[in-house]
């Protein structure tokens, strides 16, 4: 499996405006193709299922339920997520290959263990008017669900995006076919069709993995061991994913906006749309983030980091170290100004879109902030891959957190402050830790190769 | 190991020694083994400083009794470091240190700051640059770029911190070492370089003498050392490179030692060398004429007189070389020698008396050497054997080394009774053929060659072992000449004299 900041690279070398567009296109469909799959699968089910399940609000459900689910078992696994993610690269760093595959099961054994300990029980009895079968499929799916996170991070950290986007592709596709038979029993059947097609989707990473990555040894817990877990990392994963979730989760369960759909679970009829489907508009952002960060940040990367251990001279340290800083700031800058252009486009269409989608106009403003902050989110991402990069793991804790309380805080504040205010909670949230770690950057960048020498 | 050193509060004489006595055998050694056996009333200490513990297996001298405290230092080895932590560190100290470095490129001796005399400097934050802040400050990081754009033309810059890094941080465990040792009526260090600088650092914290006395010149040996070394890194490519230039990493070891040279210098009161030849280049390296002075080293004869007896009528075609199998005793020089010999002595036999464990890869080279010019029967390496037992057997001794001081070994096969060919280093020259007129009257002990010539180190061995009239004349000057100048008993007055001086 070559790596992708490898693949981009042959294909911008052929240096000209079809091939960068190729390569960005490339790139968007390798680095959000899950996400939107998802997304886009879900409200198809929805959609085909209106004119056979009835009553209607079982669609509402299903759909409510495969949020939470997702919701759910990003937050719990976003506890092992960047650590994981943190220990295959040491390993493959570390050309141990080997150990991998057992890891990967020991982490899958673990979540499997402690998700269905703590999933079973809950969803039994905390939807007491569903029936057994639906609280079974319910639990059985966030368990999957977990599994099928954790063997994507395994994947994308061996770069192999590739087999992600296809695997994503088999599952969804399975589980929207299998709704078409299943939807006549209703919202278990969608359930069921759902959880068929995830379990694929694992099965097909696995296999993927199974076959690139041999090993003598099934299961190992090497990823505990003391030496190779770093516990700021399992914070900064828990609080991220919990940070991108929080204004949804304060929607639901504000009695302003949240209501009830299924067991426990509310949603927010004014929130939750708009918010889905800015996510869309976050695509070129991701493929502009993919090629910046693999191909011209980590060029330079490598170029200092080499410099500095192989001996380069104290000039070409600063020089790559500047090359790097401004590597970064391109990066960064790009993705502002194409998430700009995304936005200015949903500026400009968005009503016709909605009028087209048979969405009420209500939504607009809504959809245009949350267009503005699903951008930011992209910034985020990659104001933190730079700090992971730099293995500043104290600082992408201080940020994740932080980005955690404020969407947290701001969400409420903004639901009190009336509905013209709905969304902005969530940008400024992401707003403030934008700056926040913009400032912390520039400040870490000059101080880096100091640091780099004399704190050792 | 450390638990059973003597512990005391207190001393007359705090020796420091750098790679030697206890746990590193030659001559150096013997000589401070000597020195403190000599002085029975006197109570020694003795600071050793070592690289890495694992580098010395073992003391190879059982301690006088009157060594009533003994300390080891491994200066390489992982020791307590400080808490990593970004701070600026202190302005103003930095800027003496960068006084100094600018000082360092046009020394001039009125003008070196009397900052660095004071152990405070490297041991409170608040008025120096203790040892945290030499590794962890910014000022630190700023000074150590600074030096190497002004002054590295070695490309890389990880080497030059390392090497600059590595190089100076013995200096602070130096300092916190003189800041705790027990008192001492006088110090006496054995060489310049870390132990020197330590000798000069306790010299002004307390206000006691330091005695300083040179066998061989540190710096010079250090630099040898560092030219056969390969793990100072040389990174320029084929362009870069002059090969009349050393690397520029040599070059800064070398000024490194020479720097902690004179400082040792302007500390001593007294500056002893073994000969007039190492008194003047002691001076060349900056230390003050008139603290200057020779003490030969001195040996006990009686104890070597008796072997002269013991001896057969012929001469034994043996040439015995004692000495450490090291690259500075240039072993090579005498098996080719060896080698030549046996082409019109057939029955000629080198031994090479000493440990071949120091430098295992040179030991290896030797035996290979000698295999390949055939001669592999005729030497023998019969690894360390008391002299006593080796000298009545011996036909001439040899020395050809590429550096020495006042070779002791020298003197005791002149006790013994037994000439010898050596090369010019050091004080061999003044050992052979005397100095001065008196001791020139007395006649040559032997012959004296240049450094690494085989051809006349066989030629002048081959004179002495085939003619005996000519061996009978050498062994009577040997033996006139070291009952006349090198006895033990002189050596121990004029030491006596300075340690009696430096305890008021």
């Amino acid at each position: 499996m070559a790596g992708i900041g490898f693949e981009l690279r042959k294909l911008l070398k052929r240096d000209s405006f079809l091939a960068v567009l190729h390569t960005y296109a490339y790139a968007g469909i390798i680095s959000s193709g899950p996400w939107v799959l998802s997304i886009v699968a879900v409200l198809i089910i929805g959609v085909i299922s209106i004119p056979v399940v009835i009553p209607h609000f079982l669609v509402a459900q299903f759909q409510t339920s495969i949020t939470y689910l997702i919701a759910l078992s990003l937050v719990f696994t976003g506890f092992v997520q960047l650590a994981f993610t943190r220990y295959s690269a040491d390993r493959i760093f570390d050309k141990e290959h080997f150990r991998l595959l057992p890891n990967l099961n020991g982490l899958l054994l673990l979540t499997s263990v402690t998700g269905g300990t703590l999933a079973f029980p809950l969803t039994l009895i905390l939807f007491p008017a569903t029936s057994l079968v639906f609280r079974m499929l319910f639990a059985t799916t966030f368990v999957v669900l977990c599994c099928v996170w954790i063997a994507a991070i395994l994947l994308s950290g061996l770069k192999a995006y590739k087999a992600i986007l296809i695997n994503f592709a088999v599952g969804y596709g399975t589980a929207l076919l299998l709704a078409i038979v299943l939807r006549i029993w209703k919202l278990e059947g969608l359930m069921l069709a759902f959880l068929l097609g995830q379990f694929i989707l694992l099965q097909g990473m696995l296999l993927v993995l199974y076959r690139n990555y041999p090993t003598r040894s099934f299961v190992e817990f090497d990823f505990l061991s003391r030496k190779r877990v770093y516990v700021s990392l399992v914070f900064t994963g828990f609080f991220y994913n919990l940070g991108i979730w929080a204004d949804k989760f304060v929607f639901w369960f504000h009695p302003y906006t949240g209501t009830n759909v299924i067991g426990p679970l509310n949603a927010s009829e004014i929130y939750d749309l708009p918010v889905f489907l800015a996510y869309l508009s976050i695509l070129p952002g991701m493929a502009v983030f993919l090629v910046r960060m693999e191909t011209d940040f980590v060029e330079y990367y490598d170029r200092f980091y080499e410099a500095v251990r192989e001996g380069g001279s104290l000039t070409y340290i600063y020089e790559m170290k500047d090359e790097m800083i401004r590597m970064a700031r391109e990066g960064i800058y790009d993705i502002i100004k194409i998430q700009a252009i995304a936005a200015i486009a949903v500026f400009l269409v968005g009503a016709k879109l909605l009028d087209m989608a048979g969405i009420p106009q209500v939504y607009l403003p809504l959809l245009y902030i949350d267009v503005a902050a699903a951008g930011f989110q992209v910034v985020f991402l990659g104001v933190l891959n730079i700090y992971f990069y730099l293995d500043r793991r104290g600082r992408a804790l201080f940020l994740t957190s932080l980005f955690a309380t404020l969407n947290l805080v701001l969400s409420v504040v903004s639901i009190s402050l009336g509905p013209y205010f709905y969304g902005y909670g969530f940008a400024l949230s992401l707003c403030i830790v934008i700056m926040c770690g913009m400032f912390l950057l520039d400040r870490d960048l000059q101080k880096l190769e100091y640091e780099t020498f004399m704190l050792q | 190991m450390s638990h059973n050193f003597p512990k005391s509060d207190q001393v007359d004489i705090m020796l420091l020694l750098e790679g030697t006595f206890p746990y590193v055998s030659g001559g150096v050694s013997s000589w401070v083994n000597q020195i403190i056996r000599g002085f029975p009333d006197y109570r020694f200490g003795a600071i050793f400083l070592g690289s890495h513990r694992d580098d010395y297996s073992g003391m190879k001298y059982e301690l006088p009794a009157n060594l009533v405290h003994l300390e080891a230092v491994y200066l390489h080895d992982p020791h307590e470091k400080p808490e990593i932590e970004a701070h600026d560190g202190n302005s103003s100290a930095f800027e003496v240190i960068g006084r100094l470095h600018d000082w360092f490129m046009a020394p001039d001796p009125d003008r070196l700051e009397n900052a660095f005399k004071d152990i405070n400097f490297y041991l409170d934050p608040a008025s120096g640059v203790d040892y945290r802040q030499f590794l962890h400050s910014r000022r630190s990081w700023n000074h150590i770029t600074r030096m190497y754009q002004e002054r590295c033309s070695d490309p890389s810059f990880v080497d030059y911190f390392w090497t600059a890094r590595n190089m100076h941080a013995p200096i602070w465990i130096l300092a916190g070492i003189a800041g705790r040792l027990i008192p001492a009526r006088v110090y006496h260090t054995v060489s310049t370089g870390y132990a020197g600088f330590l000798g000069a650092l306790l010299h002004y914290h307390t206000g006691r003498p330091l005695i300083l006395s040179e066998h061989g010149i540190y710096t010079k040996e250090r630099r040898i050392d560092i030219f056969n070394s390969d793990w100072i890194q040389d990174n320029r490519n084929a362009l870069q490179k002059d090969p009349t230039e050393i690397s520029y990493f040599r070059d800064l070891w070398i000024r490194f030692f020479e720097t902690l040279g004179r400082f040792c210098y302007g500390s001593s009161g007294t500056i002893v060398s073994l000969f007039e030849g190492a008194r003047l280049r002691q001076i060349a390296d900056g230390a003050p004429a008139e603290h200057t002075g020779v003490i030969p080293n001195g040996i006990d004869v009686d104890r070597y007189a008796p072997l002269r007896q013991t001896r057969p009528e012929i001469i034994p075609q043996v040439l015995t070389l004692l000495g450490r199998v090291v690259p500075i005793k240039d072993i090579k020089n005498f098996i080719r020698a060896i080698r030549i010999i046996a082409n019109h002595l057939p029955q000629v036999e080198g031994w090479i008396i000493g440990p071949d464990d120091e430098d295992p890869k040179y030991a290896d080279e030797c035996r290979a050497l000698a295999e390949s010019l055939a001669v592999a029967d005729r030497i023998k390496f019969l690894g360390f054997r008391d002299p006593l037992e080796i000298f009545p057997q011996t036909g001439v001794l040899v020395l050809s080394s590429i550096s020495e001081g006042l070779p002791l070994v020298l003197l005791e096969a002149f006790a013994a009774g037994i000439p010898a060919v050596a090369t010019d280093v050091g004080a061999c020259r003044q050992l052979i053929l005397g100095h001065g007129s008196e001791d020139e009257a007395l006649g040559a002990a032997g012959g004296v060659v240049g450094i690494n010539n085989p051809q006349a180190l066989a030629e002048e061995a081959l004179r002495l072992l085939i003619d005996p009239v000519l061996w009978k004349q050498a062994q009577q000057a040997a033996v006139s000449r070291v009952e006349r100048f090198y006895t033990q008993q002189k050596m121990f007055d004029s030491y006596h004299d300075l340690y009696r001086k430096g305890m008021l």
